[in-house]
């Protein structure tokens, strides 16, 4: 997990589909037909989306997001 | 199926009231599914749905089936509605209740569940080291209704040196809130009690916060504000019920299934404690904790030939539907290596990398229990240790009364009302 920048990241092999960003974090992730994530939002350039993205880096069960 | 509900023994909604069903709800659940899977029970008002994938997609649908049981626009006196005061479950499907769920949740998934599973552990065994000497044990009043409330009150930051008294009014609440009467005037008072100690511990938070999940709560901040002291009190109260009440049952269900329903499997559970998971995830299919859960519909929901009208009020019985045979073979045996359940963590999206179906015991979908990585945790952990110190355990009667609730559909919780284990003690 790593939290050096303000891009947001997905690695999808780590992925387990648990859903726990796109039903929490809905300003920056949208759910797909195959259960995985899909990023709304890139590049994080304000406090409300950073906070969320660590909230969904904290739940996230396979540690599968990150912020680079 | 046409004509199939005309070949059943019509449901008499007065059962859902009767001892039978609080004892034993599986023979009318398989009758619903079968013969009445949209069952408008107009002798309470409500519809209720009984099979797996119609409360699966009820779960997952949460624009047609609202969690909403709070007006926003309504009068709302906090405090008075709920033993627990005003709490996230009260907020529906608000952006206010996502935001407070979020930030909390962080604290019982992944690295900070991680970091606190040491305290759980010696939790465990101080709470072990009070009985073993004995040789026997009523599980449930001595270590289930004991352990998750200390675990809990840990991670909240409250003082140790009181926990016995936490564990007072923790039981008086619960008991409040499943028997109502006068356990509800004496759970009241035992909220109130506990709400004038925690004041002052809010105070020195939000002056010099910590580390732990009172400040984190304390001084969370939503568009520049905080959550009010009654708000904080009314979230601690909840995270007390949630967080200890449905694990304590968790374990002594957990363990009545070992003792009473398949002793013949106990011994391989015993002989490889990995397995203690394995009993976690089934328990929860075969009679979860939790057996009911309420929606209102925001629209007309056409559903095998019947339409729930807009506005109602919706049962989900997931009791019900984690028997349905349509997806669970042999629905009614407690199979530990069940091949057609997903046995490992659960998922609120339902859907698993070896493609079988979960359990609906923790829910699906956003209102998926948040705390369901640490209930399964604190779960294995207090069962293997309790396995590895009370050796040779076994019933102390040979004959048990059964996992039973106060009530099903007031949320009830399903649990065994005691359980005498004998033992010869062990040592760490």
């Amino acid at each position: 997990m790593s939290e050096s920048g303000h891009k947001l990241r997905v690695d999808f092999q780590k992925c387990i589909k648990a859903g726990e960003c796109y039903y929490n974090h809905l300003d920056l992730f949208a759910s797909t037909n195959s259960g995985f994530p899909a990023l709304k939002v890139r590049d994080l350039d304000n406090a409300t989306h950073l906070r969320e993205a660590r909230e969904a880096i904290e739940v996230c069960p396979s540690g599968a997001i990150s912020l680079g | 199926m046409p004509g199939a509900a005309t070949l059943s023994r019509p449901v008499d909604p007065r059962e859902f009231d009767g001892p039978d069903f609080q004892r034993d709800p599986f023979p009318l659940y398989r009758r619903l599914r079968d013969h009445h899977p949209v069952f408008h029970d107009r002798f309470h008002n409500r519809w209720i749905l009984s099979r797996y994938h119609d409360i699966e997609a009820a779960f997952q649908d949460n624009q047609s089936f609202d969690r909403a049981v709070y007006d926003p626009d309504g009068p709302y006196e906090f405090g008075r509605r709920h033993i627990f005061g005003p709490n996230i479950l009260e907020y529906g499907n608000s952006p206010q209740h996502r935001w407070m769920r979020n930030v909390v949740a962080g604290q019982f998934v992944g690295e900070r569940l991680d970091a606190f599973l040491p305290i759980i552990d010696m939790i465990a065994r101080e709470v072990i080291d009070t009985f073993i000497a004995d040789g026997e044990v009523e599980l449930v009043s001595q270590f289930s209704s004991q352990f998750p409330i200390r675990v809990i009150s840990n991670m909240l930051g409250l003082p140790r040196e009181d926990e016995a008294i936490f564990v007072g009014w923790y039981q008086a609440l619960i008991a409040g809130l499943g028997f109502g009467g006068e356990y509800l005037a004496r759970g009241l008072a035992a909220r109130n009690e506990m709400w004038d100690y925690i004041d002052p511990l809010i105070e020195k938070r939000r002056v010099a916060p910590g580390q732990d999940l009172l400040s984190r709560i304390t001084v969370a901040e939503l568009d520049g504000k905080r959550l009010d002291k009654l708000e904080i009190k009314g979230f601690v109260a909840l995270l007390l019920a949630a967080g200890g009440d449905t694990t304590d049952k968790a374990i002594a269900n957990m363990w009545h299934h070992m003792l009473y329903t398949r002793p013949d499997v106990f011994p391989e559970v015993l002989a490889d404690p990995a397995l203690w998971e394995n009993v976690f995830t089934e328990m929860m299919r075969y009679d979860a904790v939790v057996h009911a859960q309420f929606r209102q519909t925001t629209r007309e929901i056409p559903l095998h030939g019947e339409v729930i009208p807009r506005g109602a009020g919706v049962i989900l019985y997931l009791g019900a539907g984690n028997r349905d045979e349509r997806v669970f073979a042999d629905p009614d045996v407690f199979d530990i290596h069940r091949a057609d359940l997903h046995m490992g963590r659960e998922n609120r999206s339902g859907k698993y990398k070896d493609g079988k179906p979960g359990h609906l015991g923790f829910g699906m979908g956003p209102h998926f229990c948040m705390g369901y990585a640490m209930a399964r945790q604190e779960a294995s952990i207090a069962c293997g240790h309790l396995a590895r110190m009370l050796q040779n355990a076994r019933p102390k009667f040979p004959t048990h009364e059964g996992i039973t609730s106060p009530s099903i559909d007031s949320g009830g919780f399903r649990s065994p009302p005691q359980l005498w284990i004998t033992f010869e003690p062990g040592s760490w």
